[in-house]
């Protein structure tokens, strides 16, 4: 990895954690995982997708296994989808986004029912529609981004 | 293997003990740093961007005002955070306690934040641990969910997963305060049909859960009624503090225990213990987690399932 996309991951890092405490329940980092599997290759998305898996389950307040499941899922809908779509099709992102949404919603009942605990339903399906809102609108963003730094030229 | 893992992970808590030492940790020093640059940005839209038309008109008024509103600005906060430290401060501890105070950084964060929570910048270095009590000076916050060395994470009272027994200030009606979620009201529950509990009436914590101390303000009565065939009324409860405006809260932590010359110096009325004999587990569980560290032997000490003491 370039000195210009470490700093392109770090910035990204930093923004989506800040990003996170004014939106809970939200994942800003999961837009990331996705861009890496497309645009890096499989040892940095390894390495930042293990980070971001800390992060989430550091600051979060479920049992370790929500987020490597929530990761887990999202990068093989990915894999799926790739075979069924253009994998950097906005569509695709939007569909993406979607059954990531229905993925929080889910993942959030059954998580907490495992603990023996109660989260607000009401509450959690206002996050996943945000969610499903955010994901393609910031993929979208750090897309654009990512292939307008120095040394990506590429086409978007 | 997953539902393995995992299961192991519930029992043992080793992988959310790791998680709580890295991400927790890591976003403790991203954000505190960024309060401070957020607070810096704030003042300076304060005193020059606000302020770009009043420029236009005359210059010299501009600069005054600026000066005089920085200056202002600048002094409400000043009476903002000395009242609210001043607050703090008049929280007074009950006995065998002590009070830290502590700044709220975040509250909830990432997919994974399902409960109603906050984070806060004193951790496992400040001797916070698990289920450490926090309070505000209206009363009742919550109890530490997780902890890594310089964050914590608080559960809040209003979650539904906080079930604190309390008592009625007025007519000592016992109940299990349980919350209902942020915005919504506290429900106190298996209150008999012969209570004499009123609204307005303050909830204290009875103590008898083992974590908070016994007779902390938690919540006031709103509504009393009954509902058809129930066995228990029906009662509502408002919590003292207001999640939204949390800034600071303090931590109520168990004093250290005498010293070992001041134990030498009471008389030794009572039947010593074997050696070795509070290192076994049985006992480590009677004491509880609110023990000071210094108290507890650590090497011993059994994994504790996160929530567990509600």
């Amino acid at each position: 990895m370039t000195g210009r996309r470490a700093a392109f991951w770090t910035v990204f890092t930093l923004a989506g954690m800040w990003l996170q405490s004014f939106l809970p329940g939200v994942d800003f980092l999961a837009p990331g995982l996705i861009l890496s599997l497309q645009e890096e290759k499989l040892r940095t998305t390894v390495i930042l997708g293990v980070i971001w898996l800390f992060i989430q389950e550091g600051t979060g307040s479920l049992a370790f296994g929500t987020v490597v499941l929530w990761y887990a899922l999202l990068v093989g809908l990915f894999f799926f989808g790739h075979w069924l779509f253009e994998a950097r099709n906005f569509l695709f992102m939007m569909i993406l986004g979607a059954c990531l949404g229905v993925l929080h919603f889910g993942l959030m009942d059954v998580m907490t029912q495992l603990q023996d605990w109660r989260a607000a339903p009401g509450r959690v399906l206002v996050e996943s529609i945000v969610q499903a809102v955010v994901f393609p609108v910031e993929w979208g963003l750090i897309y654009i981004i990512h292939n307008h730094l120095p040394q990506n030229g590429q086409n978007i | 293997m997953y539902l393995g893992v995992f299961t192991w992970n519930i029992r043992t808590g080793y992988v959310d003990t790791l998680a709580s030492h890295t991400g927790l940790e890591l976003t403790r020093w991203v954000l505190t740093p960024g309060r401070w640059v957020w607070t810096r940005l704030s003042s300076f839209w304060e005193r020059y961007v606000y302020f770009v038309g009043v420029r236009q008109e005359n210059e010299t008024l501009r600069e005054d005002l600026a000066r005089a509103n920085e200056e202002l600005v600048g002094a409400r906060e000043q009476a903002s955070l000395a009242k609210r430290l001043t607050d703090l401060l008049l929280i007074a501890p009950p006995p065998q306690w002590t009070r830290e105070a502590s700044r709220v950084i975040a509250h909830r964060l990432g997919p994974n934040a399902a409960l109603e929570t906050f984070v806060i910048d004193k951790g496992r270095r400040s001797d916070v641990d698990v289920n450490t009590p926090v309070v505000a000076p209206e009363g009742v916050v919550g109890r530490v969910l997780r902890a890594s060395m310089n964050a914590a994470t608080v559960l809040m009272v209003t979650d539904p997963n906080s079930k604190i027994p309390v008592v009625s200030q007025k007519s000592r009606t016992q109940g299990i305060l349980v919350g209902r979620g942020s915005g919504q009201p506290m429900m106190l529950q298996y209150v008999s049909l012969s209570a004499q509990v009123e609204p307005g009436e303050i909830l204290v914590t009875t103590g008898l859960e083992g974590i908070f101390p016994q007779g902390l303000p938690l919540a006031t009565v709103t509504n009393v009624n009954r509902e058809g065939a129930s066995l228990f009324l029906n009662v509502s409860a408002q919590a003292l503090f207001d999640p939204k405006r949390l800034e600071e809260v303090a931590l109520l932590k168990k004093a250290p225990p005498p010293k070992p010359e001041e134990e030498e110096a009471l008389p030794d009325t009572s039947t010593k213990r074997p050696k070795g004999a509070a290192d076994r587990k049985g006992e480590v569980k009677k004491r509880g987690r609110n023990e000071p560290p210094e108290a507890r032997p650590q090497e011993s000490t059994p994994k504790k399932k996160r929530g567990e003491g509600q």
